[in-house]
């Protein structure tokens, strides 16, 4: 269970900073700095620049990800924003429009 | 996840949102929340919770700080570890042992006014408007305590208040804080002559 859980029908608007892993079901405008994973999920509307961990994605990001772990953009996954990750996987059935910046 | 059926937000221990938190879920803060919270579900501010802001709810408790007025649609709980300062208003108010407020404090029925309007009312009348205050019931304790020194006659009872006029207009200036009234006229010297001589 994620520490932090940003439920359904719940908008945030403004900075979310956390060390801990964070699930995303609603709605978060402005920033959101984790340490550890993020998780979008199918519903989930995000429209600030993500920075964390593992960061997996069912639902809609609207800005800048970058990660110090993974990127997965799962089927329904939609993201408009450039992605800056060590690894990054595109399920087929995402939507994705951005620049993809990995360790290469 | 198991949570993931459930209307349910958490902001963990762990976590920092500035910002404003609106919505219909239930919500639970474990961090630090330094903005408006407007949840329509219930709100729990847990042990290690903290809002530096108002925050409104359904059923509101509070069981960490806050730095703000709470509002609850149906009630707030205040249970022993809270610390509130700010008001606190809701149809149902329980403060447990072991919770500290500093702030107002209202229920459902406990009427409109604030108790330090009422006060601050009673403050004027007996300081400002002395001649005015011997209508006033509650003015009429401080009276005779004062009167009889600022006269020099007989103690006077409470119940004297209302019945002599006369003594009480002309005996409350005296009674008044701040500096005497100047006992002469400010007149030049000679000036009394003057008129008298037009005359």
């Amino acid at each position: 269970m994620a520490s932090t859980i940003i439920g359904a029908g719940i908008t945030i608007e403004g900075e979310i900073t956390t060390d801990e892993d964070v699930l995303v079901q609603g709605t978060v405008r402005g920033k959101l700095n984790a340490k550890d994973g993020v998780v979008v999920e199918h519903g989930g509307v995000v429209e600030a620049d993500v920075t964390g961990g593992p960061l997996t994605v069912s639902g809609s990001v609207t800005g800048n990800i970058s990660s110090t772990d993974r990127v997965d953009l799962q089927p329904g996954a939609r993201v408009v924003g450039n992605v800056k990750a060590t690894r990054i996987t595109i399920a087929d059935g995402a939507q994705f429009k951005g620049n993809v910046d990995m360790d290469v | 996840m198991a949570t993931s059926s459930h209307d349910v937000t958490v902001i963990g221990r762990g976590a920092r949102v500035r910002g404003r938190i609106t919505g219909s879920a239930t919500l639970d803060i474990q961090g630090l929340v330094d903005g408006e919270i407007l949840v329509d579900g219930d709100l729990t501010v847990g042990e290690t919770g903290m809002v530096a802001s108002d925050l409104s709810g359904r059923r509101v408790v509070v069981r960490g700080a806050v730095k703000g007025n709470v509002t609850g649609e149906e009630s707030v709980h205040l249970e022993d570890g809270a610390k509130v300062v700010g008001d606190v208003r809701a149809p149902r108010i329980a403060i447990a042992p072991g919770a500290l407020v500093r702030g107002f404090v209202q229920t459902a029925g406990a009427g409109a006014a604030r108790p330090r309007t009422t006060a601050a009312a009673k403050a004027t009348t007996t300081a400002t408007r002395p001649a005015a205050a011997h209508a006033a019931s509650t003015a009429s304790a401080a009276k005779p305590a004062v009167v009889p020194a600022a006269r020099g006659s007989v103690p006077r009872g409470a119940t004297l208040a209302g019945t002599n006029h006369a003594n009480h207009t002309g005996a409350a200036p005296v009674a008044k804080k701040g500096p005497p009234p100047p006992i002469v006229p400010a007149l030049k010297k000679g000036a009394k002559g003057a008129l008298a001589k037009k005359r």
